[in-house]
């Protein structure tokens, strides 16, 4: 059956009844594109997520008061260090800096430059970085959406921070952090430690956090055990629990899609359902003669099947390229927003191409089969009466 | 077939060959943003969220309101574990 005849008659066919297609593929391309680009965009930032967990403490240690974290004194970093079992124990300084005048927020990190593998890092980030005149002032390496917005507010060179103590701390902005790490560096602002302390307000002996690995991982409970029979007020934050809610997160926004484009392609389906049914009984007589000619129910409905799964392919391949080509080309313009949040400072992502070839695969499936049936039933209905009673 | 299905099925096709090449010719090496986490130690993505909310997880207690089974793990979890 599939002869070159065949092919050449059934591609006739699509070509002369475009305009019964048109309307079907353009439906779909949009189900399709936006289903993918949702799924795209959360696969993307999920794994962009976890390999920067990788990097991440195995344990979080915070301060309680009145149910609510707050600063950690610095001793508590003699007493973890007692407990056996733990390695690369280090306090934390960071905190969230309130521009108050346009109610927009920076998070200052407080980083210790005279380590060397920190010194490093500083250096492959941004190139020809003099690191001994970032030390010798009070200045600070900005993120991408910092540097945009303090440019928009005519601080070019200098931004002034209002310290708790209502003094003003006058930082010269050194560089820029790379914009492919708009991710995560997006509203970070990067400075010495005792600059940061002063800024946020913060007294010598205190710190935001600590963190710390417990290599075996049998230890874990033990340690958590430790940790909250030697301090009261402890909050323990464990790697794997962040992680898993990263996960929850992005698997209830793509699943919260996923439901609306399930409804959505049910009606889709019942609208095709329907609509085919009532084409279909316009096309009898064509059916008619085809069956009277001597086609058989199983070539009319081979027919048919082919003509749709064109329809089908075509939909699927153009609406999946497309919702790359806007996510991972156009770094998704407005989708974006959804999951980032828009609230403080804009932020220009650049998504790092993720493809989940097992879901991609499920959505052919939903789509594909209820798409066929909904075609190939009433098709089917027809070619069962005979050509006769088709043509009359 | 017909001319004008040839064109249609090159057009997938070329489409599909763009957004392949752009997959397996991405500089994935380029776009690292461990560094910036390793530096910072602080892995959180830079949401973009009001002062009010937290922007790094886990500081206030991870419960989605959307899944108010999803607690966290806190000091009475260990002591309903003993």
């Amino acid at each position: 059956m599939l002869n070159s005849t065949f092919l050449h008659f059934l591609t006739l066919l699509l070509f002369k009844q475009k305009s019964k297609h048109i309307g079907t593929v353009l439906v779909s391309v949009m189900l399709i594109f936006l289903l993918s680009s949702v799924l795209f965009i959360s696969s993307s930032l999920e794994s962009s997520l976890m390999k920067t967990l990788q990097g991440e403490a195995d344990f979080t240690v915070t301060k309680l008061k009145a149910g609510e974290t707050t600063q950690t004194p610095n001793e508590w970093m003699d007493k973890i260090e007692q407990i056996n079992g733990i390695s690369a124990l280090s306090p934390r300084i960071y905190g969230r800096y309130f521009y108050a005048p346009k109610e927009k927020s920076f998070l200052i990190v407080g980083v210790d430059f005279f380590e060397e593998q920190n010194a490093k890092t500083i250096q492959k980030l941004i190139d020809g970085l003099d690191l001994k005149a970032f030390l010798s002032t009070d200045s600070m390496i900005v993120g991408a959406g910092v540097k945009q917005f303090l440019e928009a507010h005519y601080f070019k060179n200098y931004f002034t921070f209002k310290t708790s103590q209502g003094r003003f701390k006058k930082v010269k902005i050194l560089s820029t952090l790379p914009s492919q790490h708009n991710l995560i560096a997006n509203d970070m602002v990067l400075m010495p430690i005792e600059l940061a302390r002063e800024v946020l307000g913060m007294a010598e002996e205190e710190i935001t956090d600590i963190t710390f690995n417990v290599p075996n991982d049998a230890e874990w409970s033990t340690i958590i055990a430790k940790l909250h029979l030697m301090f009261n007020d402890v909050r323990v934050v464990e790697k794997k629990e962040i992680q898993k809610a990263y996960e929850n997160l992005y698997n209830y926004k793509g699943g919260l899609f996923l439901i609306l484009y399930l409804i959505t392609l049910l009606t889709f389906v019942l609208i095709l359902y329907q609509r085919y049914t009532m084409v279909y009984s316009s096309e009898r007589k064509e059916i008619g003669i085809l069956r009277a000619i001597g086609w058989s129910i199983q070539d009319i409905l081979k027919l048919k099947f082919y003509e749709n799964i064109i329809i089908v392919m075509v939909s699927f391949v153009l609406g999946v390229v497309l919702a790359y080509g806007y996510i991972f080309m156009l770094d998704a313009p407005l989708l974006s927003q959804i999951f980032l949040g828009g609230a403080n400072l804009e932020n220009y992502v650049v998504f790092t191409p993720v493809v989940p070839f097992g879901l991609l695969g499920s959505i052919f499936l939903f789509y594909a089969v209820p798409f066929l049936a909904a075609v190939l039933i009433p098709a089917w209905k027809i070619a069962v009466i005979p050509p006769k009673e088709a043509m009359l | 077939m017909i001319k004008s299905f040839l064109m249609l099925f090159s057009l997938l096709c070329l489409l599909l060959v763009v957004a392949i090449g752009h997959y397996l010719s991405y500089n994935r090496a380029n776009h690292t943003i461990e560094d910036t986490s390793s530096l910072s130690g602080l892995s959180s993505f830079s949401w973009s969220v009001g002062y009010a909310e937290p922007r790094i997880r886990g500081y206030r207690i991870m419960q989605n309101p959307a899944y108010p089974q999803m607690q966290a793990i806190n000091k009475m979890d260990f002591i309903y574990a003993q």
